[in-house]
């Protein structure tokens, strides 16, 4: 089996996921779309590092899934906060960002 | 040899800018006053020397030095040069520029004494910047050049007529003389370029030899010719532009002597003389340069009869002689003018200095309030009946032969009009001139011998009038005993007033006799008839004669010899009306003009402005929308930027 | 041939699951889903012959993100007194884009040049990844540690109680 199939799949997880971020209400729900397209990330990186047996891929990979983890806690930590704050998670209320 | 007069000219142009930039540009020294004075009064020094050198070798010189850069290239040819066009006319006016610049910069040091020495620099560095104007415009190699330089004497004379700014009077004398000037000079632009596209040149030289050789067209030159001559008419005070030069007198005295009287007034001759071979093309335009600039002597000479102000006699009479000058230039002989242009100079740069140390004196510019002042300043009254006597045009005095000459030119040209004219301003000028010489420094003073007629012995307390150079007019009646106090300038005051009487002399005597250069010049004035220069002398005495019995002898009542002429006295008085013909203009058309297009800037042009505002801020308002400031319509903002891209791609690529 | 039907079934459960993640109702749900999805990537990397990278999205991901995420919604839902739950909008257009975004990156991957199989790897990788990070890599790996104490420090910043 080549690595065609491992890379599609990696292709729609993260499309996936992109789809979850641009549509869902609630922001843990966005936080989780971001998670998926992390992951296809991940798969895509370990594919290409099997395929072309580099084992700096696979450091790479565990690079990226600690920096994911991380990134995954503040963005967690961030919900709560704006929550605190504006009183809901949902993002179509969050227009922080208007002028 | 030859390129040395192009040096030495180029040395007499760049010295006075050298010191101007100094001053402008080293911080601390212009702030100084005085050192900064001597400074540019040296600049100006060297200036004339090398001016003065320059002329000596180009006067035995077969050919004229033309020294020029490329300024303005284009593709194949330059439309412009700048650089200095070295011939006998332009050196000698370079003589003359940097003789009387120095001195009255020398004068200024002692003159404005009391100035603060920020204000000193100040002066200063205008003097500079004037002086380098006026020789750049001497020495202009092209109309573009001279125009250029043109402009930048306006723009001095302006700073220095407003030198004192803080009085309101000066401030408006400064925009007045500068617009007025403006407008001529517009005309004079006009022509410059209606001309350079006849030709195809701006080059003087070559101009010379297309209008030698035949090759202008004569069709339109008339247009342009006047177009040249109404820059000449806004900077040379001719009727009806004269009405800036008077008011200028606001300025110091030494400024009117310099700008004036000798120089930047003269400036309007001096193109015409330097193009006299283009105006000889077109006669009738001659023609309305004869009769303007006879009509102007008249009426300024007419106006200087009537006014009490030392300095506004004197400027009346600078516009009338520029007349003179223009109608010698309408006759056709611009040497004539040219000439006359040079004794004036001197000797009208003599008056207004001499002017210029009595007010020093007397703190005051009225005649009313002098008298006397030959006892308190003999040297003073010496070199100014000195001036005067050239100005009347008295024999062996300066002005004697150049105005004979203009005489002899404007009969032979069969100009009986304004030769008439003149004659009665030659009686005029002598008579205008003495009444000035006696009641300023013979007799007593006018208002003191009225006080003490009319007080009784009552003596107002003496004032020392000594510093009193911000001389608003006094005060009628309240300090008038001030001329018993009045005595001789400083060092500094009196010897360039000495020079300069001693220059007119020399020059009076050397023409008189036919000496030196001028028995070449001779040779022109030769068609005038003999009966002609006993006439113009004997107008001349019969002038003089006339204000020695009214003002002098008593012999005849001022007052009735006010009354015989009443109507044209009240007329002058208010100067023709031509101010307030101007102010009429002014307020009716421009301020008539103003309001129309107010009216469409207000209404149309604003409207439509405010209607393509308001659309904007209303689709501003629309299209805020977009901005949602939720952070998920940006992401989605993002995914359609990059579906957008994607979609280019494909279909551009 | 035991590859392919591995790979396919892995596929399947792991497509799925993300689908059901963004458009699951229930936020709960969704979180539950997210585990299989992750674990789903376990397997995937098992197949890739990565058996530590399996363990440690095991641990991290499966363990640690749903850990906190379920934290986290328990937290809020407690906070705000209702149930929190799931909606999405703009769905068409989402689609529409995520969509064209996937066929032209299929499109890509269809003209590149892919290897056809992959090399041998005698080595073990998990030890060999080991060797690398606390030799070649260790600079990365000691900066990766102080990204993961920033981070950990600014969660506590943030989240901490109020005064």
């Amino acid at each position: 089996m080549g690595l065609e199939p491992y890379l599609f799949l990696s292709a729609t997880v993260f499309c996936i996921g992109l789809f979850g971020v641009m549509t869902r209400r609630n922001t843990i729900g966005i936080l989780l779309g971001i998670e998926l397209m992390m992951n296809a990330v991940n798969i895509n990186l370990v594919a290409f590092a099997r395929y072309t047996a580099m084992a700096a891929g696979f450091v790479f990979t565990v690079f990226t899934i600690c920096i994911t983890v991380t990134e995954a806690a503040l963005g967690l930590a961030i919900v709560i906060l704006l929550f605190r704050v504006r009183r809901t998670v949902m993002a179509d209320h969050l227009d922080l960002l208007k002028g | 040899m030859m390129a040395n007069s192009g040096a030495l000219a180029l040395i007499a142009w760049l010295l006075p800018i050298f010191s101007f930039l100094v001053l402008a540009i080293v911080f601390p020294f212009r702030r100084l006053g005085r050192p900064a004075a001597w400074f540019s009064t040296l600049c100006a020094a060297g200036a004339f020397a090398s001016a003065v050198l320059a002329w000596r070798i180009q006067s035995v010189a077969a050919h004229p030095v033309h020294l020029v850069w490329p300024w303005l290239p284009t593709a194949g040819k330059t439309i412009a040069d700048v650089g200095v066009l070295v011939d006998a006319q332009s050196t000698i006016m370079l003589c003359l520029v940097s003789l009387v610049a120095f001195l009255v910069q020398f004068y200024s040091v002692g003159y404005l004494h009391d100035e603060p020495a920020p204000a000193l620099g100040r002066y200063y560095a205008y003097q500079s910047l004037f002086a380098f104007s006026m020789m750049g415009l001497a020495l202009a190699p092209n109309l573009l050049q001279l125009f250029m330089c043109w402009e930048l004497v306006g723009l001095c004379s302006y700073l220095l007529i407003g030198f004192w700014y803080q009085r309101p009077s000066a401030a408006r004398a400064a925009v007045k003389a500068f617009w007025i000037t403006k407008a001529g000079d517009v005309g004079m632009l006009v022509g410059i370029v209606m001309l350079y596209r006849l030709a195809g040149t701006f080059d003087i030289t070559e101009l010379h030899s297309m209008a030698a050789s035949n090759a202008l067209p004569l069709a339109g030159l008339s247009i342009i010719t006047f177009c040249l001559y109404l820059g000449a008419m806004g900077k040379s005070a001719q009727f009806p532009f004269h009405v800036w030069l008077p008011d200028a007198m606001e300025g110091p005295t030494p400024v009117s002597a310099l700008i004036h009287a000798a120089t930047m007034v003269t400036a309007g001759v001096y193109l015409l003389v330097r193009t006299d071979w283009l105006f000889a093309l077109t006669p009738n335009v001659l023609l309305i340069v004869a009769w303007i600039g006879a009509f102007t002597a008249l009426l300024a000479a007419v106006l200087a009869c009537v006014q009490d102000d030392i300095k506004r006699v004197l400027a009346y009479s600078t516009v009338s002689q520029l007349g003179y000058m223009m109608t010698a230039i309408g006759a056709g002989v611009a040497s004539a003018g040219f000439l006359h242009l040079l004794t004036h100079g001197l000797f009208k740069a003599l008056l207004f200095l001499g002017a210029g140390a009595v007010i020093h004196a007397v703190g005051s510019n009225d005649l009313p309030n002098m008298g006397g002042l030959a006892r308190r300043m003999p040297q003073t009254a010496l070199v100014f009946i000195i001036g005067t006597l050239s100005l009347a045009g008295i024999p062996i005095f300066g002005g004697y032969v150049s105005k004979e000459e203009i005489l002899g030119a404007v009969w032979g040209a069969h100009l009986t009009g304004p030769f008439l004219l003149l004659m009665l301003v030659a009686g005029l000028t002598a008579f205008y001139m003495f009444r000035v010489v006696f009641l300023a420094f013979f007799g007593t003073p006018a208002r003191v011998a009225a006080v003490a007629h009319a007080g009784a012995g009552h003596t107002t307390p003496p004032r020392v009038a000594h510093a009193a150079l911000h001389n608003e007019a006094v005060v009628e009646g309240a300090h008038v005993n001030e001329t018993p106090h009045a005595h001789e300038p400083p060092a500094t005051m009196l010897l360039p007033l000495w020079v300069l009487a001693v220059g007119t002399m020399v020059v009076g005597v050397m023409s008189t006799f036919h000496l030196g250069g001028f028995a070449a010049a001779e040779a022109a004035g030769e068609t005038a008839p003999g009966w002609l220069t006993p006439t113009a002398v004997g107008v001349a005495l019969a002038g003089i004669a006339l204000a020695w019995a009214t003002y002098q002898m008593r012999a005849v009542n001022p007052e009735s010899l006010a009354n015989a002429f009443g109507p044209i006295r009240s007329a002058a008085l208010r100067k023709f009306w031509i101010d307030d013909i101007f102010e009429g203009i002014y307020s009716f058309v421009l301020l008539g003009f103003s309001r129309i297009v107010g009216w469409i800037d207000r209404y149309l042009v604003d409207g439509v402005l405010n209607l393509l505002s308001d659309w904007t801020v209303q689709a501003g308002d629309e299209l805020r929308g977009i901005q949602t400031g939720k952070p998920q319509d940006y992401v989605y903002g993002i995914g359609a930027g990059v579906l957008v891209l994607i979609l280019l791609m494909r279909l551009v690529f | 041939m035991t590859e392919q039907i591995t790979f396919a079934a892995l596929a399947i459960i792991l497509v799925g699951s993300a689908l059901a993640v963004v458009l699951s109702k229930n936020l709960f749900h969704a979180v539950l889903w997210l585990a299989l999805a992750l674990t789903g990537t376990a397997g995937v990397f098992l197949l890739l012959d990565a058996e530590f990278l399996a363990a440690v999205q095991l641990l991290l991901y499966a363990g640690g993100i749903i850990t906190i995420v379920v934290f986290a919604i328990v937290v809020t839902e407690r906070l705000i007194g209702e149930r929190l739950t799931q909606t999405n909008m703009r769905i068409g257009g989402g689609a529409l884009i995520s969509l064209v975004l996937l066929g032209f990156i299929v499109n890509v991957l269809r003209k590149s040049p892919l290897p056809a199989a992959r090399p041998e790897m005698s080595v073990d990788l998990t030890r060999v990844l080991g060797e690398l990070v606390l030799t070649r890599y260790v600079l990365p790996f000691e900066l990766l540690a102080v990204l993961m104490l920033a981070g950990m420090l600014g969660a506590i910043y943030f989240a901490r109680p109020e005064d």
